[in-house]
């Protein structure tokens, strides 16, 4: 593929999809992005995309269904807001000790229901179905099903923020790392020809056990970033959230997942995700242009309509192309 | 000799655990509806009481997990049915509020859960979009529409509803076993007595070998997508006659519920040759009785949590159990 076929192929969808918003927000008066505030909260929704769509691809490429993203990233914010909380008292360096803590938690479950999947040897649909039960239980139990808002609502969280800087940093931080881990190291190597043969891999010698458990580690650690973010973002986690009521987070993902996926045709699959997150949270901006006019309930149904449509197109390219191209004589 | 002897002491000791894998479902629903019982005179309850609260939950599980039985025989699974069922009673009491017909309204709540299934099959089917996503974005469609009319409906309240004496008459034990009964003996006689079943659970053994064979694996995902739709309806209009009122949490958590219920009742989530109809009407009151028995049992702030992740324990201990012949040296996926 040439150079100019992989930019043009990159930038189309995220460049298309900027031209369209913003012209949507013209008709209405406004920019996509009105304000330094808007332009970081544009940022931290970016990352948050980018974090759980990467998260999500890590296993789901993998054949692995894992449903227990959202609750890993709930339970792990609630521990590390509650330590946090527990040795600053929300005073200077919470946010950072808490975005450790909570990177640490988010790992050790990741871990944890890793190690179980690889144990029971059961499909990871139902791992995860009974290790989100699980972590959601448990997180009920730690808040009593409410809120928890004292531990998260200081000084050093609103900074956090407040400012683009941070979330900029973690985004570079997250794409880095996810790129030299998954193509530049033995591991990468080895999770992608498991990834693309299972059984040839493993017969040449390939260690998948271990494999599987580091990939769950590090989801579970990307979704501690998640929720140490949303926690951020929101000034409050939400501790009642009982009979998979934690999901909810993985499908802000799905979208996003395929037009990454489709980006990383012409480039880098991790930076087709960064791309897609941009293309999001332009989107979720836009709603916050026509917040009068679009309900929430609106909104979920866009975003739904806009994933079938993507996936009606790229499920069903080479038929279109075949209809759309002109026929030889 | 040696080997004969140890092939066939294998082949008996696969036969016992087979035969354990099968009864367990059952002992468990027995023992846990006697545990459920004692429990509840233990604590001076009002066992009758009780038992129609479980019934009554039991029932529209039942229901609606049956129905999608047909579509995880066939490998393949949809999260949106809960969803369906809320968007199939939320239609049916907006249906009857402007009409006043009782009879218009079962028939927009059938109507809307065989198409919304339908809907589900075509974008998988015709349109080559894997299931799993298609039922994620129907999730939040369904959702979000029901949510919308009743919180535009329902104002202040917080919920739309139908006079209840229009559905008292059915709100009775009989009505429901019978519906239960007709249901579960029409999709016992598809799955079990013609070749539509059969064909289901070769497709979900093997799609590549149903295929060569000449089975069109469209026909039979539209025939399994609208039996779950056909349960959708049932459950969507037992839930309204059981509460004649709607809130956006209605029937919220059937969707995962089904996996749950399927899975106490003996079935592989991965469908195929060792589906089994009745693993949802097992499956669903012993999923019941089991949270009951928690809920009872730990009876504090956090019983809701600890009775969660005590039911999530139980719950990977069944799929460990009944999985034990089908362990592969590759991780499963």
């Amino acid at each position: 593929m040439s150079t100019s076929k992989r930019i043009v192929g990159t930038l189309a969808i995220p460049v298309i999809a900027s031209i369209i918003l913003e012209a949507l927000c013209l008709s209405h008066g406004q920019n996509i992005i009105t304000n330094a505030k808007s332009f970081d909260n544009f940022v931290v929704y970016a990352a948050i995309v980018m974090i759980t769509t990467i998260a999500l691809s890590i296993n789901l490429n993998s054949g692995r269904f894992d449903f227990s993203l959202g609750s890993m990233a709930a339970l792990s914010a609630v521990i590390g807001a509650k330590v946090s909380y527990a040795i600053l008292g929300g005073g200077a360096g919470s946010a950072a000790l808490m975005l450790v803590l909570t990177i640490v938690a988010g790992a050790i479950l990741g871990l944890l229901s890793g190690s179980l999947y690889v144990l029971l040897r059961i499909p990871p649909i139902i791992t995860s179905l009974g290790v989100t039960l699980i972590y959601e239980g448990i997180l009920y139990t730690l808040t009593s099903g409410k809120y928890l808002m004292t531990e998260v609502q200081n000084a050093s969280m609103s900074g956090f923020v407040g400012t683009s800087v941070y979330a900029f940093l973690i985004i570079l931080a997250v794409l880095a790392f996810s790129i030299l881990l998954f193509d530049h190291t033995k591991f990468g190597f080895d999770y992608n020809a498991l990834k693309n043969g299972q059984k040839v891999a493993v017969n040449t010698g390939i260690k998948e056990v271990g494999n599987a458990v580091i990939c769950y580690m590090i989801c579970g650690g990307l979704m501690g970033i998640v929720g140490f973010l949303n926690a951020a973002r929101n000034t409050n986690i939400n501790g009642g959230q009982l009979n998979f009521g934690s999901i909810a987070i993985m499908f802000t993902a799905f979208l996003p997942m395929f037009i990454g996926s489709y980006i990383g045709r012409f480039s880098n699959e991790k930076l087709g995700f960064l791309l897609a997150a941009v293309v999001m949270s332009l989107l979720n901006s836009t709603f916050a242009v026509f917040s009068n006019e679009v309900t929430a309930s609106m909104q979920s149904i866009i975003n739904a309509v806009l994933l079938v449509v993507f996936l009606i197109y790229l499920n069903n390219e080479n038929l279109l192309v075949r209809i759309l191209s002109p026929r030889k004589k | 000799m040696g080997t004969n002897k140890k092939t066939k002491a294998g082949v008996k000791k696969y036969k016992t655990q087979q035969m354990i894998i099968t009864v367990l479902p059952f002992v468990a629903l027995v023992g846990l509806f006697f545990l459920f019982c004692g429990v509840v005179q233990s604590k001076g309850y009002r066992l009758d009481m009780y038992l129609k609260i479980i019934f009554n939950e039991g029932v529209v599980l039942a229901i609606v997990a049956t129905g999608a039985i047909f579509i995880y025989t066939l490998g393949t699974f949809d999260i949106s049915l809960g969803a369906a069922t809320l968007f199939a009673a939320t239609l049916g009491v907006t249906v009857y509020n402007s009409t006043e017909s009782f009879g218009l309204m079962v028939l927009t709540i059938f109507g809307c859960g065989v198409v919304c299934a339908l809907f589900n099959s075509v974008l998988a089917s015709v349109f080559h979009i894997p299931a799993f996503v298609t039922t994620v974005a129907m999730m939040s469609v369904l959702s979000a529409v029901a949510g919308q009319i009743i919180t535009t409906k329902g104002g202040a309240l917080g919920g739309i509803s139908i006079p209840s004496e229009i559905v008292k008459p059915y709100d009775t034990p009989v009505f429901k076993i019978v519906i239960l009964v007709i249901f579960f003996a029409i999709s016992f006689f598809v799955f079990q007595l013609t070749k539509v079943g059969r064909r289901q659970k070769f497709i979900g053994g093997n799609p590549v070998c149903a295929k060569l064979t000449g089975i069109r694996y469209n026909k039979y995902a539209i025939i399994a997508f609208a039996m779950a739709g056909l349960g959708v309806g049932l459950g969507a209009l037992l839930t309204l006659i059981y509460t004649p009122s709607v809130t956006t949490t209605t029937a919220s958590s059937i969707g995962m519920n089904i996996f749950i219920a399927i899975v106490f009742g003996g079935m592989p989530i991965s469908g195929g040759a060792r589906s089994k109809i009745y693993a949802a009407l097992v499956g669903g009151f012993s999923y019941m009785l089991l949270n009951d028995v928690l809920e009872l049992l730990i009876d504090n702030s956090a019983a809701y949590g600890l009775t969660q992740v005590i039911s999530a324990v139980f719950f990977l201990l069944v799929v460990y159990i009944t999985g034990m012949n089908y362990r592969s040296t590759l991780l499963p996926r």
